[in-house]
């Protein structure tokens, strides 16, 4: 019974959210782009 | 051999092997979104050569344009569906870096007057929903479902309701379903209304924004029609996303009021979990844009950065559109949501056209 209720117990989220994920990135290739190692990004 | 059964139940899921599970389908996202850039540069030059008229198509539509056809003739693989599933990742990393091209008091400007325009949407969409809803007899919390994503922002607001309001799934997809149909017809009629009355791109990028549920779908329409739109479109929609917490905040405490939803506990928390945080690196990034971290060069990058996010989130828009599974959700809830979004359209030009003369835009 115990071992049902566990397995019922809402499974709580852990980490970042694709949300927070998506913001690191772009913080992430911002400051790339800021110091320089990514000089021009073509289009 | 039962304790080994044990932890394959408990192993936890190896981060590496979810990222090579998403790799086919960005890749997929890469070369349908890189084909609709090929086919813009080409189609055009090899149409004039043969002196053949022929509209200048963008990139976006032609990206948009293969993957619906994939999608909808020999569908996509189970391979890639993991990987096209990350559109949404691509279109909120673009949002952020697109804070690169605003500088914070145009954001503030322009926000400004979004949020009264969003108040004044937000309001009227959920009362003229609701009232829809009630005429058709649909289901109460369908009804909800269906007036948040039109209001707020689409799929993730009907998500975030769901949970708050305890709807059902079956409701839930419906009104995804509705809102993603509209989204999609949204693409091709925004366009060819805004060329028909001439509207000008700030005009139709803040309808564009106002007026289209989903986010992705909204950047689309907008740079369907030209940058500047986009940018505009981008901006508007945002505003719209960041007010997602309060509206799904709303539903919550009036469903708990009726009994049928757990009461809110700690309102700083719920409206934390539910604000949409790309909103915010938006609003960093373009801080740090106008206090000159950036230099000219830079900003440039980080547009040109954003415009690449962009693409694989138009490329997944095409990809995730089956418009045969959509028909299958039931007539009902798109008659409720196509009859709601016109008249929103409708009513958000008049809105738009209305602040054109006031701010002369």
């Amino acid at each position: 019974m115990s071992e049902q209720r566990q397995a019922l117990a809402p499974v709580k989220q852990r980490g970042f959210s694709i949300d927070a994920w998506a913001v690191l990135l772009a913080f992430v290739l911002a400051a790339l782009v800021r110091a320089g190692v990514f000089k021009h990004i073509p289009w | 051999m039962a304790s080994s059964i044990a932890v394959a139940q408990v192993r936890p899921v190896n981060p590496a092997l979810q990222f090579l599970k998403i790799v086919p389908g960005v890749l997929l996202l890469a070369a349908v979104g890189y084909a609709g850039k090929l086919l813009e540069a080409n189609v055009g030059k090899y149409a004039k050569a043969h002196h053949w008229t022929f509209p200048n198509i963008e990139y976006v539509l032609w990206a948009i344009l293969l993957g619906l056809a994939i999608s909808n003739t020999v569908g996509v693989p189970e391979i890639f569906r993991a990987g096209v599933a990350t559109y949404e990742f691509w279109l909120k990393a673009g949002i952020v870096l697109l804070g690169a091209r605003f500088l914070l008091g145009d954001v503030l400007k322009l926000g400004g007057t979004s949020l009264a325009l969003v108040g004044i949407e937000i309001v009227g969409a959920i009362a003229f929903m609701t009232f829809l809803g009630r005429v058709f007899g649909l289901k109460p919390k369908l009804t909800s479902l269906l007036a948040v994503g039109s209001a707020v922002c689409g799929v993730s607001a009907i998500i975030a309701t769901q949970g708050a309001i305890e709807a059902d799934e079956e409701d839930s997809s419906f009104a995804i379903a509705a809102i993603l149909a509209l989204g999609a017809l949204s693409l091709f009629t925004f366009p060819l209304i805004g060329h028909a009355l001439h509207l000008n791109d700030h005009a139709y990028g803040v309808w564009s924004g106002l007026a289209v549920d989903n986010t992705a779908e909204a950047a689309a329409a907008g740079a369907l029609y030209s940058d500047a739109a986009g940018k505009l479109a981008v901006l508007t929609k945002t505003t719209r996303n960041a007010l997602i917490g309060f509206v799904v905040l709303a539903y919550a405490f009036y469903w708990a009021s009726r009994g049928q939803a757990q009461a809110v506990g700690n309102k700083a928390k719920f409206l934390w979990q539910k604000f949409p945080k790309f909103v915010l690196g938006f609003l960093i990034i373009s801080t740090l844009a106008t206090a000159a971290f950036f230099s000219k060069e830079q900003i440039g990058a980080l547009a040109n950065l954003s415009r690449w996010a962009f693409l694989l989130t138009f490329a997944g828009v095409g990809l995730r559109t089956n418009f045969k599974a959509l028909s299958k959700q039931g007539l009902k809830p798109f008659a409720v949501g196509a009859i709601g979004e016109v008249a929103i359209a409708g009513f958000t030009l008049g809105l738009v056209l209305a602040a054109q003369r006031i701010f002369g835009w």
